[in-house]
């Protein structure tokens, strides 16, 4: 399948910003399941590009001009391979995908959840088909919703709030993997989820099982990443996040994001319809 | 002078034994006994006013009344002969070359957990391990520029390693200011006796620091979380005495990788950053958001080589109380050689033996928490109420990993000027190691006393006192 993707993350501040410094993680890297075709990131100020701990590409772009606004916008396209990709990339230890952090530390609901998802041979480590179970289980426990749930909550915040969105999910999907002795990492990206255009930044979970990175959608209920772009991954949201900056003075922000996925052959393919449909409008005014 | 009161029998003191008085303190004894009391009390009221005039000044935190006040200050100072420094310095160069060697492994092959020595999972999901570090080949391999090293003295006079400090070591600057103290107060001391000098320390320590990195004339600064923290005298003493900037993370920026210092003068790049903030805080884009003591970008131009940070990222794992126990291992691990120094005998709770060991003899132990630090959230149960004791049994039962224990260890003491007169206190000793391209040691190094009799913590934080330390030059008689 082939993604077009078009982001652009708009930030305008109350008063004059006199500096300031993002790490962006924009850039997909090639991989079995992913090929980028082309793309391109456009950003303010003077930027630096290096690889982050992870092997993620980040840039660092600061802004050392008085400012009163930041765009930022990524573009480009990528062919999605069809079949599940397992990664089985170990530079990092998985066991360190072990650790908990603030934003992943299991609650006691959600060590009472996770615990029916152990492996039943008390030896034996969960596999994928518990996980799967596991990620079923916990989109009906914590339904999506928007709205109830900000960027800093944690695991335990949006469990016991009782939705969440694909961040929410994500975290809490993880924190319980690594309660079961399962590493597990938080990836962002998008994800084409529908027909039409979708609104699709988005974060999903890895977890390492049967020597592999698998994916979990938990959000979309997809134990597959065949619809998804990865752009990064770390322990948590904050090591894996796209735009993540500091600035010094602006007041209040507001900020504006939108990514556009759109599927290219099914763009094509409605362009084709369209003529269709013009040419049949002119055939049938001809007539 | 007022008698001297004698040391409890069961416990080794620095200066005074069955025989009366060890040679190396004989000298010191005899001017201390021909020197009248008036003069002493005039001598301390002289050592505070001077301190005070300094502001040499320390925060205790949890301590309502006034947010500063000064070390108090013992004029006795503790002597070391020769002989037995040798001794240290060796057993510390040993401990502190393996600790390096630990580090630069656990963040590259991790040969060391791979033979099982060190079981895995406390290592890479100890919260002081830095996966930013993975692969990240610093100069040199250093790791650890400037370590301090805690050592306990049991009844014997053995010497024993009590902890670590990897990451912001501090107390440098009341050795150099107590010795200064001395000079001025007792300069008829230091002619009597060949008491080998420390001043140099700063050279030492901005020689370490230029050479931590690959830079022609690289530039230093010292980077502080403030005037509010505890250790602020320390951090614009050093820089003071070094002759650096003393900066705070918002006098710096990250451009184009590296990083800079704001001057009148326009943006100048920094090379080495002798940082006295901890992991957490130095980059709030890679670790805690809300930090505003750090630098917003610093992570990315340090693993890009461009900037060396004294201590590196992610020292902490190896001074991790979970991690000490294994330090003896590491000896023999890396070096191949026994360990010179010892372990104070540690039981690692995670084990159930142990957990089974400690549970049983608790009223006995000394138990901490593995990731604290300054002598907060321990027990010492022979000191402990039967209520606290239960509450530690259970604190132990839900979270044993949480802790370690040790026995109630019986520090030296040393002849201290008390209220009432020159009586018996518990001491420790931190040395200070500095690793460059050679490890260098300035001889002696902070001695911590707990004023309070009977007391063993001797942490400034919870108001403990220090002395000048002496290290006899020459063969002892």
């Amino acid at each position: 399948m082939k993604l077009s993707i078009d982001h652009v993350t708009d930030f305008t501040y109350d008063t004059e910003v006199t500096h300031s410094i993002q790490y962006l993680r924009l850039t997909p890297l090639p991989s079995a399941g992913q090929q980028i075709l082309q793309w391109h990131l456009d950003v303010p100020g003077s930027v630096h590009r290096t690889l982050d701990t992870y092997g993620n590409v980040l840039h660092v772009c600061t802004v050392d001009q008085p400012h009163q606004g930041i765009t930022i916008r990524a573009q480009g396209s990528a062919e999605i391979s069809e079949d599940e990709q397992p990664e089985s990339d170990n530079r990092i230890p998985p066991e360190v995908f072990l650790r908990t952090s603030p934003l992943t530390q299991t609650s006691d609901a959600m060590r009472e959840f996770a615990r029916g998802f152990r492996a039943t041979n008390a030896d034996a480590q969960a596999g994928r088909h518990q996980l799967i179970e596991l990620m079923s289980a916990l989109l009906e426990r914590i339904p999506y919703r928007s709205g109830m749930t900000h960027v800093q909550s944690s695991a335990a915040d949006a469990f016991a709030q009782g939705f969440g969105v694909c961040q929410d999910h994500s975290h809490i999907f993880i924190a319980c993997c690594r309660w079961l002795g399962i590493p597990a990492r938080y990836v962002s990206g998008y994800v084409h989820a529908g027909d039409d255009q979708h609104i699709a930044s988005h974060a999903w979970a890895e977890a390492w099982v049967e020597n592999a990175w698998h994916s979990f959608d938990v959000s979309n209920g997809l134990s597959s990443s065949n619809h998804h772009l990865k752009l990064a991954h770390g322990i948590d949201y904050l090591d894996a996040s796209p735009v993540r900056g500091v600035r010094w003075g602006g007041g209040a922000e507001s900020m504006r994001t939108y990514a556009l996925v759109d599927q290219m052959d099914r763009r094509a393919a409605r362009l084709r319809d369209k003529q269709k449909d013009r040419l049949q409008e002119q055939q049938q005014a001809q007539q | 002078m007022t008698a001297i009161e004698k040391p409890a029998p069961h416990l080794y003191d620095e200066m005074l034994c069955n025989e009366g008085v060890h040679e190396h303190y004989r000298a010191y004894l005899q001017w201390l006994e021909n020197t009248p009391d008036a003069t002493l009390e005039q001598k301390r009221r002289e050592a505070d006013t001077l301190f005070r005039r300094f502001g040499i000044t320390f925060n205790v935190y949890g301590e309502e009344e006034g947010t500063e006040r000064l070390i108090p200050f013992d004029l006795i100072p503790r002597i070391i002969p020769a002989s037995e420094w040798t001794h240290l310095e060796r057993g510390l160069r040993q401990r502190v070359t393996a600790l390096n060697r630990f580090l630069h492994d656990i963040y590259h092959d991790q040969e060391i957990l791979r033979a099982g020595i060190i079981p895995a999972d406390q290592v890479l999901t100890n919260q002081q391990f830095q996966v930013a570090m993975l692969g990240v080949d610093l100069p040199g391999h250093n790791y650890i520029p400037i370590t301090g090293v805690d050592l306990i003295r049991d009844s014997d006079g053995e010497y024993f390693v009590l902890e670590d400090n990897l990451r912001t070591p501090s107390g440098v600057s009341y050795m150099l200011e107590n010795r200064k103290m001395m000079m001025r107060l007792f300069p008829e001391l230091f002619l009597a006796q060949g008491v080998a000098p420390v001043e140099h320390y700063p050279n030492l320590l901005l020689e370490t620091l230029q050479s931590a990195s690959d830079a022609d004339s690289p530039c230093v600064v010292v980077l502080t979380p403030g005037r509010y923290n505890s250790a602020f005298f320390e951090h614009a003493f050093l820089a003071q005495q070094m002759g650096v900037p003393l900066v705070e993370g918002a006098d710096l920026f990250v451009r184009n990788g590296c990083v800079f210092m704001r001057t009148t003068t326009g943006p100048r790049q920094v090379h080495v950053i002798y940082r006295r903030i901890d992991d957490a805080f130095l980059d709030p884009l890679a670790f805690n958001p809300d930090s505003m003591l750090g630098v917003p970008g610093l992570l990315s131009a340090y693993r890009d080589g461009n900037v060396i940070l004294a201590n590196a990222l992610g020292t902490g794992v190896a001074d991790d109380k979970s991690i000490y126990p294994y330090v003896p291992d590491m000896i023999r691990f890396y070096l191949d050689e026994e360990p010179i120094l010892n372990n104070v005998p540690t039981w690692v709770c995670r084990r159930e033996e142990d957990l089974a060991y400690v549970l049983e003899h608790l009223e006995e132990l000394v138990v901490k928490e593995v990731h604290g630090a300054g002598g907060y959230g321990m027990l010492i149960g022979p000191k402990a109420g039967p209520e606290e004791l239960d509450t530690f049994r259970q604190l132990l039962r839900d979270n044993p990993a949480n802790y370690i224990a040790q026995p109630t260890l019986c520090l030296s003491t040393c002849p201290t000027m008390v209220n009432e007169g020159i009586a018996p206190r518990h001491i420790d000793l931190r040395p200070f190691v500095l690793s460059g391209s050679e490890i260098k040691l300035v001889p002696g190094g902070l001695t911590r006393v707990a004023l309070r009799e009977g007391s063993l913590v001797v942490n400034s934080s919870q108001g403990g006192g220090t002395k000048d330390t002496w290290v006899l030059e020459g063969a002892p008689c």
